[in-house]
């Protein structure tokens, strides 16, 4: 599909292993690279509507309306907030859709840019062409850190790149030569719902959903893309709220599609599906989990064939069916972890699905990877400090005061707090020792 | 085949024009502005007569979000000057971006400095800024020529200590100065936030902006999406495109239609985007609006988010909803992440249920039931600790889930009658 990624390489490589790995692809572009206007579109083959369509089984009605509402060329639109669950496609979608229609887009995610100072350079990056390389000590082309100031700069820059595409507009045919197309320019933030958690949040979602009126660019499209709903962002001061567009999960049916694509053996695989899909169905409907967890359990059940190219008659499905039955229970009660080292490179795909919940159970597997000698004190002196770091600072006062409670209240209020929660101290400690496998 | 063709690009010329039209806010305030008094001519004639009088004013444009206050003031300013091209220069202020005073008055002067063509330096600091703004203010007042100010969010600019409304007002008090403050709020109390020496530099001019009245708005959609005579297209699409539009519009189902969404979003800012959802549904084959396209720009506002979020949810993640909601029921008030599953591993015991699964798993379920936000934690203190045991509340009232819970497809027939107890 899209840009493809370098294998990623774990958090314990030395620098001087991944130097020398020579299974690291080069990053795509040279170091001295100065971007273009060409750099707006997406930089690869345009697609045709059928191929865009296929590729994305049970969104078909969504990829037309976003495409109703982006409208035929140089035609002005409102905003638009695309919602829905974690990967339902929301950001492929849109993408693969730019890459249809071929024009320029800029892309800004607000995970990577964690604060508005650099979600405001990373915007004003793409659209002045400036690429953060080590002649300029990777610095943005221009310092902005508060709103008044992005919006006067991206005037600016707006109008260069209107300017510049207008007068591209004029000459060749841009399919020939790979320049996107038109005169309007997009805005694209993903992941919005991260801005929440900001602190300048109040300040800057109702500046983001007021930036159609207060720039006033007829040639500049807005497009949200957010994990959670519009009633989630609902703010008290008001605005027009964005046109929304809702990507419901997949169902069943659009699960089987998209697990049967790039299968050689399609028909074993069918059955495995037949027997694996309605039982992890109950459990999560999502499909980078699925993925995870089918990946392995589909290795246990051709396990028995000796032909992995051979299509199953009923007998056969009985008897696989029957050998995996044990290992389905087991399964659905693994979390869908994803791999470490060793199966890495044979599944680099599954490796940038992975979400953020998974850092409680990265936790375990780091732990199974220490391979040297720790005394039992150094051990319990790494316990003590993870309690510490989790207990907060009223319940160690109050536990560790060493004359006594000194507030009545204080110990009324964390008793209470405490009881709760059915858990001592010192059953939070057992429950730590247990989950480190010590 | 050409035909065909042919007829997409007319209908997309056609759709282009509508989307162009609905987009610019200058046409469509034009029409409701038209009559004598309408806030347009109020405004006009407020301001001209300060123009040409010389003398200072200030006026408050108040009314909800989308009834086109700020287009109708762009409408009077553009049209003002071209009547006085010399007389008149504006400054515009936006609450969002500046209500910082010092933020506020560089853009003062940097817009000052554009407009007489003055180089603009950019470590000025305040003092610098602000005695240069009561320079050219001066000047210009000596020069018979009006600033107007256009403070936008007028609401920002009224918190903290007010310095720059009264630094603004202050200057307009003197003799020289020939100065407009205009404020566009859309809290409709915005003066009652202003502190008293503030208010009293004020005056209590107000011009709200209402929603007009139903033969205005219906006069208006067919003024908006006809398509014009003159335009590039040809004659007999135009003319039977409109006639369509007609028919549509005098039909009973299209005005119930309209009534449904005007009750919950009654400005034309609002009515504007529903038409343009509408537009940008219609069928380029056939060429020509229908009802099925302003049913569907509809229905897509008229989303129930948390039910879709129900919908979304796996039968674990229904099963934990249900355990919170069975806890509240026995007034728990607070429950976290342990305490739901002690619930649920009783419910288990008790039906012999088939879906049970252990523990991670269900973690995993409840932190994607505090993505979706249908629950959330508490309160925000707790972040030294994990996820399993921060307090949480459903953020859905039982009524929701049930309802929920049956729209459901495959919903286990067990979390039903739980629901029931």
């Amino acid at each position: 599909m899209a840009t493809e990624e370098s294998p990623q390489v774990t958090r314990r490589a030395t620098r001087s292993y991944s130097a020398s790995n020579t299974a690291i692809e080069s990053t795509n572009l040279p170091e001295s690279y100065k971007p273009t206007i060409n750099d707006l579109g997406f930089r690869q083959q345009p697609l045709r509507l059928e191929d865009l369509l296929s590729s994305f089984p049970g969104r078909r009605s969504q990829i037309l309306e976003l495409l109703r509402l982006l409208g035929p060329l140089n035609s002005p639109m409102f905003p638009i907030l695309v919602y829905g669950g974690p990967s339902t496609g929301k950001t492929s979608v849109t993408l693969q859709v730019f890459r249809h229609l071929n024009r320029p887009f800029i892309y800004s995610s607000c995970i990577t840019c964690y604060s508005p100072r650099i979600l405001f350079e990373s915007i004003l990056n793409q659209l002045l062409f400036h690429r953060k390389d080590s002649g300029h000590s990777y610095s943005s082309v221009k310092r902005c850190e508060r709103p008044s100031d992005f919006v006067n700069y991206l005037r600016e820059a707006l109008e260069n790149v209107l300017t510049n595409l207008k007068g591209n507009s004029g000459k060749v045919s841009s399919k020939m030569s790979g320049r996107p197309d038109g005169t309007m320019v997009y805005l694209v933030f993903d992941n919005l719902e991260r801005i929440r958690d900001w602190d300048k949040s109040s300040t800057i979602l109702p500046f983001l959903f007021n930036l159609n009126d207060i720039l006033k660019m007829p040639e500049v499209g807005l497009i949200f893309i957010s994990n959670t709903s519009p009633d989630t962002y609902y703010l008290n001061i008001g605005y027009v709220e964005p046109i929304p567009l809702y990507f419901p999960d997949y169902t069943e049916d659009d699960l089987r599609h998209i697990f049967m694509a790039n299968q050689t053996n399609s028909r074993l695989y069918a059955s495995f599906l037949d027997v694996v899909l309605r039982p992890f169905c109950r459990v999560t409907r999502q499909v980078d989990e699925l993925a995870a967890a089918f990946s392995s359990l589909f290795k246990k059940y051709s396990e028995p064939l000796s032909d992995k190219e051979v299509a199953p008659n009923e007998e056969m499905k009985r008897r696989l069916f029957s050998h995996i039955r044990p290992h389905i229970a087991s399964a659905l009660n693994e979390t869908f972890q994803v791999r470490s080292q060793p199966l890495l490179k044979a599944e680099t795909n599954e490796e940038t699905k992975k979400t953020n919940s998974s850092r409680m159970l990265g936790i375990r597997e780091d732990f199974d990877k220490i391979d040297f000698h720790m005394s039992t004190s150094a051990k319990y002196l790494l316990i003590s400090a993870f309690l510490a770091s989790r207990n907060p600072a009223t319940l160690d006062a109050s536990l560790f005061d060493s004359t006594g409670v000194s507030d009545s209240r204080k110990r009324k209020r964390n008793c209470a707090y405490w009881k709760n929660f059915k858990y001592s101290p010192r059953a939070c400690y057992n429950l730590t020792l247990e989950y480190m496998g010590i | 085949m050409g035909r065909e063709k042919e007829k997409e690009k007319l209908s997309e010329k056609a759709l282009n024009l509508l989307r162009s039209r609905l987009s610019d806010p200058n046409f469509i305030f034009r029409p409701l502005s038209d009559s004598p008094d309408s806030n347009y001519s109020k405004l006009k004639f407020i301001i001209s007569t300060s123009v040409t009088e010389a003398c200072n004013n200030s006026i408050l444009l108040l009314g909800p979000r989308g009834s086109g206050k700020v287009a109708v003031l762009e409408l009077v300013l553009s049209d003002l000057l071209q009547q006085y091209p010399e007389a008149i220069s504006v400054i515009r202020l936006n609450g969002l971006l500046h209500s910082d005073d010092n933020c506020a008055l560089k853009e003062i002067a940097r817009q000052l400095c554009m407009e007489h063509q003055l180089l603009f330096s950019k470590v000025a600091s305040f003092d610098d800024n602000s005695q240069f703004m009561i320079a050219m203010l001066r000047e210009c007042g000596l020069a018979h020529k009006t600033i107007i100010f256009v403070l936008d969010e007028f609401d920002f600019f009224a918190q903290g200590k007010q310095r720059l409304l009264y630094s603004l007002l202050d200057a307009m008090q003197s003799v020289n100065s020939q100065a407009v403050v205009i404020g566009v709020s859309c809290r409709l109390d915005v003066d009652q936030l202003l502190e008293k020496r503030v208010r009293s530099r004020f005056s209590h001019r107000k011009l709200l902006f209402l929603s007009p009245s139903k033969e205005d708005t219906e006069r208006f959609i067919e003024h908006i999406l006809s398509l014009p005579m003159d335009s590039s297209l040809p004659h007999n699409y135009t003319a039977e495109f409109n006639g369509r539009l007609k028919k549509l519009l005098s039909d009973e189902r299209f005005k119930e239609l309209i009534d449904t969404y005007l009750s919950f979003n009654f400005t034309i800012g609002h009515l504007v985007r529903f038409l343009f959802q509408a537009v940008s549904y219609m069928d380029l084959s056939a060429g020509f609006l229908s009802l099925g396209n302003f049913k569907t720009a509809l229905s897509s506002n008229q989303r129930q988010p948390k039910l879709e979020c129900i919908r979304d949810c796996s039968v674990l993640e229904l099963y934990m909803m249900v355990c919170m909601k069975r806890l509240e029921v026995k007034e728990q008030a607070s429950y976290n992440f342990y305490s739901v599953m002690t619930e649920y591993k009783s419910i288990h015991d008790s039906f012999q249920t088939s879906d049970y699964y252990a523990a991670n798993v269900c973690l995993r379920a409840f932190e994607h039931l505090l993505q979706c936000q249908l629950i959330s934690f508490i309160d925000n203190k707790g972040h030294n600790q994990s996820v399993e045991f921060r307090p949480v509340k459903l953020l859905i009232s039982s009524a929701e889930l049930h309802q929920g819970l049956k729209s459901y497809q495959q919903c286990p027939a067990i979390l039903l009658k739980l629901m029931d107890r």
